[in-house]
């Protein structure tokens, strides 16, 4: 009776007899035989129970009577926003709802907002900004933590107060800066040069050019740390332009100091022409090897919407060698656009440029792109690939040929 | 979760929401399931009560939801009151809530309140189309044809684009109806459908056949049918529109295909100057063509074939009647190699003229060209559908102007059993809404789905006056 008991509380606390449980109807036991009937005595209970204990519009009275002070004040304020204002009343109004908008937002992002041209432009640029502040909430909480981890490590160490010795010197981050920069220097005497075309800032949209110069940041200091750093220029490169309103903004005072030659000239004003050789996706021509005595262009240019054979018209315009990477050689290439990122280049053209390993250098293209790596010459996978095609193509013509033959019979 | 199908207590609630994995977002799952399951609104009721007591407030979000719920069941009194609790607790209401409102109201008797809302979101945004939908439908449905289409314009002014469902409406319930104003706007629907290059589906169809043939005293007949393919209406014998420009539409298509397919914003990026205006002498001396060929996708036709072959069998298949050909191809093709023979290329450019472009310049856009360079008379030939081309153009306009062209101008070469090919010839005939005043011939759609923008429909609607 006990275990029956049990097994009864059990299915009436499940959701099938939610109303079970508060009127604790467990006083009388039946077998469990028999609770249909008594589940039907409990909606009969149900039924009898007065309602007054259950008023469904209670809740708007809380939300009326809650508010009576708060309506007075607002009335008496001027009513008239301007459109400024209302478009922030408008968003507040958006995250209260649940949609992906920023809790914070600027006076100057606000304006962008209001500038952006079209209903899904505006939804995008406040997705944007939810999601740069979601991840800078994160990094602060995270930078928190660490902080109070380093903190109890100090705490830690004082205490046990022992001090150890080491034979190595310590390579402090201003050492290496010395290092680095004076193999940086070098290289802008003696350094193969490479080009960075910046000529594409119409193609582009603000966005896009921000990405195109942090990637540049990025490939720079890749350079730098290298073995035998590039000697990289910047072509093309306009004074007060985008870029250079971005590089202030990334680099600060150290702009002026970067060991890289910046210049308002293009390309084939500096070098002979029959040196220049400009990498783009969409050549014809595939790079075989990587060629110390030539001079490589990259054009500085992130297209989120597929532009395709703009730099490949720029390099037919001034009549120059184009080249592409031989991804499709040595990589089983599964989804993605064959157009790198600036500093994916960079390194894949540092790793060629000392060890001329393509298998190595081709490590930097990103792994959600290929499948793998080629292991045979694609020549002999061609073949394979014929074979069983011509194999699937030789069962499925005299599939045809019997169809053919049952359906129109010889007389 | 389940939601419970009846009220329960705040006590209740609370051991829920203790059981539930995550309690802080215990109410808005509950209600996401509510709206899921279509719970009586009575179990949502009882949980904002229970929110209500415990928060002293309901959040916006929680309210919108419950909104929802009622908007789903045509709780109008509830619609209603969350509006006057809304109206009162926040300064203002975002679009979201707005177009619940509208849409909950405009399904009542109170549907002039939508109205008044629709008014009120227009001080501040542009509202949806499914706010205007949901108000021009009430509007027509209590018969107010005119406000309706006065809201319908305005809708346009905007350039909101009116669903399907909106200008069947006005079909729909317009029926039966004596009124030469009211006759005037729907005839201007039925223009908007042939400006746009609009098709109706089968049923919006049935609407307009219904509306014509209800119209008192007006002697109109419907009749389905399949336009014969010299653009002759099986039904009335009357010759449907053919499918040439005008004058003006043709140059103006001619100067934007050079201006924003072949240049576009740099010449470098589909061919060079020089190889264009190469080409351009090339095709002044020798025009005027009857058919342009594009020639590598022509030869891609059967792909156990060799290349050469397909070109070569397509070329004497279109060589009849001394019709003068030009073929476009890429320089590649000249080099001997196992799929281009060389006796073969020889041997066929006697019979029409060749153009080898670079091997990294497109060929499509020269192709468009020299087809318009030509004349009217002229056509071309690839299985392309130049949807690519069509996307530089840059008005609806324009690309209306060029998919017109491209159906009355372009052959579709298509692989055969044996040897020979089957053209799929161009249309003669324009494939779209037109009248005469006492006829009109409406193609539809047999499904509710888009088409391809290069497919048209095949069915038509014939209409005739008595």
């Amino acid at each position: 009776m006990q275990s029956a008991n049990m097994l009864l509380r059990k299915i009436v606390r499940s959701s099938v007899l939610p109303f079970a449980a508060q009127q604790r109807v467990q006083t009388d036991l039946f077998p469990l035989s028999r609770t249909l009937s008594l589940s039907l005595r409990l909606k009969q209970d149900k039924s009898c129970e007065p309602s007054e204990k259950l008023d469904l519009d209670e809740w708007k009275k809380v939300m009326k009577s809650g508010l009576q002070e708060e309506v007075s004040e607002t009335v008496s304020e001027p009513k008239e926003l301007s459109s400024l204002a209302a478009a922030r009343e408008t968003l507040e109004m958006w995250r209260l709802a649940g949609r992906a908008v920023p809790e914070n937002i600027s006076e100057e992002q606000l304006k962008t907002f209001m500038e952006c041209p079209s209903k899904s432009a505006k939804k995008k640029y406040l997705k944007y900004l939810y999601l740069k502040e979601l991840h800078k909430k994160k990094d602060k909480r995270k930078m928190d933590e660490k902080r109070e981890r380093r903190l109890e490590a100090q705490d830690q160490a004082s205490k046990t107060d022992d001090t150890k010795k080491s034979s190595f010197l310590c390579m402090w981050s201003s050492t290496m800066d010395k290092a680095y920069n004076w193999r940086a220097a070098q290289s802008m005497i003696f350094g193969q040069p490479l080009v960075f075309d910046m000529s594409y800032e119409k193609e582009m949209s603000v966005r896009e050019v921000k990405n195109t110069v942090s990637q540049i940041v990025l490939s720079e200091s890749c350079n730098r740390r290298s073995v035998d750093p590039f000697h990289i220029h910047f072509c093309n490169f306009k004074d007060d332009s985008l870029y250079h309103r971005e590089f202030i903004k990334q680099y600060r005072e150290a702009w002026g100091k970067l060991l890289i030659t910046v210049t308002d000239q293009c390309y084939t004003e500096i070098f002979p022409k029959d040196k220049l050789i400009y990498l783009t996706a969409d050549s014809p021509k595939v790079m075989k090897t990587f060629d110390h005595d030539k001079i490589y262009i990259v054009g500085s240019m992130v297209d989120r919407s597929i532009k395709t054979g703009v730099s490949l018209a720029q390099a037919k315009r001034l009549g120059l060698e184009t080249a592409a990477l031989p991804l499709e050689k040595y990589l089983l290439w599964s989804t993605g656009a064959k157009n790198l990122t600036l500093d994916q280049m960079m390194l894949v053209l540092l790793t060629l440029k000392d060890t001329a390993d393509w298998k190595k250098a081709l490590e930097f293209v990103p792994k959600r792109k290929y499948c793998g790596f080629v292991n045979k010459p694609v020549k002999e996978l061609k073949k394979t690939l014929d074979l069983i095609s011509t194999l699937k193509h030789g069962r499925g013509r005299e599939e045809v040929q019997r169809q053919f033959a049952k359906s129109y019979p010889k007389k | 979760v389940q939601p419970p199908e009846k009220p329960l207590l705040a006590e209740e609630w609370n051991k829920l929401r203790e059981d539930f994995q995550s309690p802080e977002i215990f109410e808005e799952v509950m209600l996401n399931s509510m709206i899921r399951c279509n719970s009586p609104i009575d179990v949502a009721k009882s949980l904002l009560t229970h929110l209500a007591k415990r928060n002293g407030d309901i959040a916006y979000n929680v309210l919108v939801k419950y909104l929802t719920l009622c908007v789903r069941q045509g709780q109008v009194s509830e619609i209603c009151d969350v509006y006057d609790i809304m109206k009162v607790r926040f300064k203002i209401i975002e679009s979201g809530a707005y177009n619940l409102l509208i849409k909950g109201l405009s399904n009542s008797d109170q549907w002039r309140m939508a109205l008044t809302l629709l008014e009120e979101v227009k001080k501040v945004m542009i509202p949806s189309r499914t706010c205007y939908e949901s108000c021009i439908k009430a509007a027509s449905r209590h018969q107010e044809m005119k406000l309706a289409f006065e809201l319908y314009d305005e809708m346009l002014a905007k350039d909101v684009v009116p669903t399907l469902d909106v200008l069947q409406s006005f079909f729909d319930f317009s029926r039966g109806m004596k009124d030469a104003e009211l006759q005037k706007e729907l005839f201007g629907i039925l223009l908007y459908l042939r400006e746009n290059q609009i098709y109706p589906h089968k049923t919006f169809m049935r609407s307009i056949k219904l509306w014509f043939e209800s119209i008192p005293g007006g002697n109109w007949r419907g009749h389905l049918t399949n336009i014969k393919h010299s653009g002759q209406c099986p039904v009335c014998n009357h010759q449907l529109e053919d499918s040439n420009l005008t004058e003006e539409e043709y140059s103006n298509l001619s100067k934007r295909i050079i201006k924003d397919v072949i240049h576009g914003t740099d010449t470098f990026r589909k061919t060079t100057p020089q190889e264009f205006e190469a080409f351009q002498t090339f095709v002044e001396n020798r025009l005027p063509f009857d058919i342009v060929i594009d020639g590598l996708n022509v030869s891609h036709i059967k792909p156990r074939k060799m290349q050469c072959e397909n070109l070569f069998d397509a070329v004497n298949c279109l060589a009849k009647e001394n019709a003068r050909l030009l073929v476009l191809g890429r320089k590649h093709m000249l080099v001997n190699s196992s799929n281009w023979k060389r006796e073969i290329m020889t041997e066929m450019q006697n019979k029409a003229d060749f153009f080898f472009a670079e091997n990294i310049s497109e060929d499509d856009a020269f192709l468009l060209y020299a087809t318009l360079r030509s004349g009217k008379h002229c056509k071309f030939v690839t299985r392309d559908f130049l949807r690519d081309h069509k996307a530089c153009l840059p008005d609806s306009l324009t690309r209306h102007l060029f998919r017109k062209w491209q159906r009355g101008h372009q052959i579709v070469l298509k692989k055969c059993f044996s040897s020979v090919f089957s053209q799929q010839p161009a249309f003669c005939y324009d494939c779209v809404v037109q009248t005469t005043g006492d006829t009109w011939h409406i193609p539809y759609k047999d499904v509710f789905e888009e088409k391809y923008s290069y497919q048209v429909p095949r069915k038509w609607l014939c209409i005739q006056q008595k």
